[in-house]
């Protein structure tokens, strides 16, 4: 299909020696991605029987997830929560085809800038190979991964009990995903003028479209905005509620329309450049202590995410002063309220918390992409000349630790400013300053997930991407964990669940004391493992 | 052996896993000198300047570095030196000139007018980014940035990998004025022709050990003189006792005898008929072949002779 889209005969020369070889040495990478994909879609249907037994608890579970709108942002509209496969299908279908473009998105990047990044590229390029062919190569892995992702899990989650219609249209909408970021991203590589320039860009991509999808399906919007987003085409298969294939036809066009323009830029772009050119820099430096440098590295990538975060800000708050029309909505939740079993200040309250939450899990990601830039740079041998000057060790790492702790609370107590601001003028039941508060609250979960990246880096280093663990652990168990009845040593894994509900009565801050403690050990173990390992190895 | 020693190793061992790097290396590098610090890939120079730099931790042995423990004094130790790395790796967004004025800082300083009269000499541009630099140019970076400093040692780990003639050149002299200054230079290297040039001892490395060292006459001394001739009459064997390493090619004669000794072999080849003669000096390079072309046993032959001086 994309051979067509390929600029001259020949140029492909290569292509499937470069994709074994590539499969072999990168394949493995993608492994974790068809894992979780797989694990996230069958524990839905294996689970479901056992902790919703009967019909009255599973109305239980609709009342919990629409009293609870934060969750539609996420997961998208519950059509059907009576069996398994809709249960299913409405918490997988967005997380799932999320997280294999993502793969995806990384899978491309490292086959394509990265290996020019490092030089590898240049070797392969002097090779009988043609212009494209890594690039085709890259794609390829991408493409395969990702229907290797969505096969397995559908095809596990059908012998696991769910519905073979509904699994394996489910699985396919992870495969579309996957394939639509294959697509974006070998764009990017274009664009970007590095490895991580481009995976950022096709990341930003994909966290916007996901954010604006959550919005039009949870504030009503019109139709047409979600026909208009790429990822709301897999929404509209509607697996175990329709299970409609058409809008897959889209995701198919939109891959091979991105990659062909991916292939069209490639053309026109030298080896190694992007389509944005560097300009020359200042021939002096002002970075000159361990902790301006921790700044200067991270700054670019810093900057962006200050502004992911006004926008999330906005969008939350946003969402926030509707809870009352959210809520109105939902029947079950009228009866629970004209019961008395909960008041709307403590659905409220409970609402800004989960939203706090989530703002607080997403700044986790650059909290612990600011320790694992550490370890990238100590294997590209740029922490040896820094620590060959009169830097102690200790000073150096500390540097970056208090770099990503100051970085997650600002970024969390902008997000918790902005909702603050807008939910206190809404007249609806909470102060700016209860928010504010929830917002500080939220900070020391997010420090303790930073403190499990700053151990595995210092003492850990070749296990310092399962930091990543931290993250999606807490992801899962505070959003998912609720509604699938856990009991409260399993969510109290996730440092979120101890944060208070600041609104309730009393609210109990012993949690964030605990929290404190295991931050502190946490970042003992890394300091002192840090200090005491070798370096590079 | 009276001077004050810069640095000090004694029977450092070092392990990656179960792959031994360093097996015992001793090493002495005294205040003042150049040190030529020579051997082949993978020997283990660049693993000994790492735990020079307290980068590694050494397995066991005792490390002395200007007087202190690299590993323990990190903070006071590094103050006194600059380490130019042999494959420099820059900052991808960073300019030349900010890595330079980064890497002084965290040493303590530069001298700012040898910082500008170093960027000019080795022609450095210092407003491109990290990643425009050819691995050349990076090396001129990290070059710069060590010599405009004011320090009792450098540790220089095959500094002038991907340079250009001229500009080695250029370094040459720089190094000179470095060592005027009284700087001491550890200079690791595989390239003959600059230890050479600059040191005034050498020691050489192979498979984690120092299998020589000395002064580059001493080293001269310890190889033999390469004799090529081409004979009118044809010798028997036992008219050459004397030379070693014997081997007669129709008319043409090629064999080795200790420098000492070459005018005792003229004395023997004259009446023979010399119709031409080549005597070839000792060079580093005939040393340098003769240590890495023997096999393992020759090696470890020259430990205990080493230890033994």
């Amino acid at each position: 299909m994309t051979a067509v889209s390929a600029p001259r005969a020949g140029s492909l020369v290569g292509t499937r020696t470069l994709l074994h070889a590539t499969m072999r040495h990168d394949g493995r990478l993608f492994a974790p991605w068809v894992l979780v994909a797989t694990l996230l879609s069958t524990s839905s249907v294996v689970v479901y029987p056992w902790v919703f037994p009967d019909q009255a608890s599973r109305e239980a579970l609709a009342v919990a997830i629409g009293a609870n709108p934060a969750l539609g942002l996420i997961f998208g509209p519950a059509y059907d929560l009576s069996t398994a496969d809709g249960f299913n299908a409405w918490r997988t279908l967005a997380l799932g085809g999320f997280l294999v473009a993502l793969g995806a998105v990384f899978a491309v990047t490292r086959a394509t800038r990265a290996q020019e990044d490092s030089g590898q590229a240049e070797l392969l390029a002097s090779g009988v190979l043609g212009r494209s062919s890594r690039l085709m190569a890259g794609v390829a892995l991408a493409l395969v991964g990702s229907l290797a992702a969505g096969l397995v899990a559908g095809v596990t989650t059908g012998l696991c009990g769910g519905a073979w219609s509904s699994s394996l249209l489910l699985g396919a909408t992870y495969t579309a995903t996957g394939w639509m970021f294959a697509g974006v991203a070998a764009v990017t590589a274009q664009v970007g003028s590095d490895a991580r320039t481009a995976s950022a860009l096709a990341v930003g991509t994909l966290g916007t479209l996901f954010l604006l999808r959550g919005l039009s399906t949870s504030l009503d919007a019109p139709a047409w905005t979600r026909w208009a987003n790429p990822l709301g085409w897999t929404l509209e298969t509607r697996p175990a509620t329709g299970d409609h294939w058409a809008p897959l036809l889209l995701t198919v066009a939109f891959t091979v329309a991105a990659v062909g323009a991916a292939f069209a830029l490639q053309a026109r772009r030298d080896f190694g450049q992007g389509m944005l050119a560097q300009r020359p820099g200042p021939a002096r430096g002002t970075a000159r202590t361990p902790w301006r440098l921790a700044v200067r590295v991270n700054r670019p990538s810093l900057l962006t995410w200050t502004c992911v975060f006004v926008v999330l800000g906005v969008v939350f708050g946003h969402f926030t002063t509707s809870i009352e029309d959210l809520l109105a909505g939902e029947p079950a939740v009228q009866r629970i309220l004209a019961a008395g079993a909960a008041s709307p200040a403590q659905l409220t309250g409970a609402f800004v918390r989960t939203v706090l939450s989530l703002v607080g899990i997403i700044a986790c990601v650059p909290g612990v992409q600011v320790l694992l830039r550490v370890r990238a740079e100590e294997l590209e041998d740029r922490v040896e000349p820094v620590l060959a000057g009169a830097v102690a060790r200790t000073r150096f790492y500390a540097s970056h630790l208090l770099l990503a702790l100051g970085t997650v609370a600002v970024l969390v107590l902008l997000a918790g400013t902005v909702v603050a601001v807008l939910a206190g003028g809404a007249d609806i039941g909470v102060s700016t300053r209860d928010v504010l508060v929830q917002a500080a609250a939220t900070v020391p979960a997010v420090w303790t997930v930073v403190a499990l990246a700053t151990a595995l880096v210092g003492a850990r280093p070749a296990a310092s991407r399962a930091a990543w663990a931290g993250v999606l652990v807490s992801f899962l168990l505070t959003l998912l964990g609720p509604t699938f009845g856990l009991d409260d040593w399993v969510l109290g894994i996730s440092p979120f669940w101890h944060v208070p509900t600041v609104t309730a009565g009393d609210p109990d801050w012993t949690g964030l004391g605990w929290l404190a403690l295991v931050t502190a050990g946490l970042v003992t173990v890394g300091l002192a493992g840090f200090r005491h390992r070798d370096l590079a190895r | 052996m009276g001077a004050e020693a810069v640095i000090e190793i004694e029977g450092l061992t070092k392990s990656f896993g179960r792959f031994p790097a360093l097996r015992g290396l001793d090493l002495r590098v005294e205040r003042g000198e150049v040190h030529g610090f020579l051997g082949p890939n993978g020997a283990g120079k660049s693993s000994t300047i790492r735990v020079l730099l307290g980068l590694l931790r050494a397995d066991s042995g005792t490390v002395r570095l200007l007087g202190g423990d690299p590993w323990a004094d990190v903070v006071a130790l590094h103050r006194r030196l600059a380490y130019v790395p042999g494959d420099v790796s820059l900052w991808p967004g960073m300019t030349g000139g900010e890595a330079i004025d980064l890497l002084g800082s965290l040493r303590g300083g530069l001298d700012e007018r040898r910082r500008a009269e170093l960027v000019e000499r080795f022609e450095l541009d210092p407003t491109k980014r990290g990643r425009q630099y050819s691995k050349g140019n990076r090396q001129k970076v990290a070059i710069v940035a060590a010599l405009a400093s004011d320090v009792e040692l450098l540790v220089l780990d095959e500094p002038t990998s991907g340079l250009d003639p001229l500009m080695e050149n250029v370094f040459q002299e720089a190094v000179g004025e470095a060592t005027q200054r009284g700087a001491t230079v550890l200079l690791s290297s595989h390239i003959l022709a600059e230890a050479e040039a600059l040191a005034d001892r050498i020691s050489i490395i192979r498979d984690g050990r120092v299998v020589r060292s000395g002064t580059l006459a001493d080293l001269r001394g310890q190889t033999r003189t390469t004799i090529h001739a081409t004979l009118a009459r044809v010798p028997g064997h036992d008219e050459l006792a004397g030379l070693g390493d014997v081997r007669v090619d129709g008319d043409r004669l090629t064999a080795t005898v200790e420098s000492t000794r070459v005018g005792a072999a003229m004395a023997l080849l004259t009446p023979l008929g010399l119709t031409s003669l080549t005597v070839a000096p000792p060079s580093l390079e005939s040393l340098f072949l003769r240590l890495y072309g023997d096999d393992e046993r020759a090696s470890d032959e020259a430990v205990p002779d080493e230890r033994a001086r």
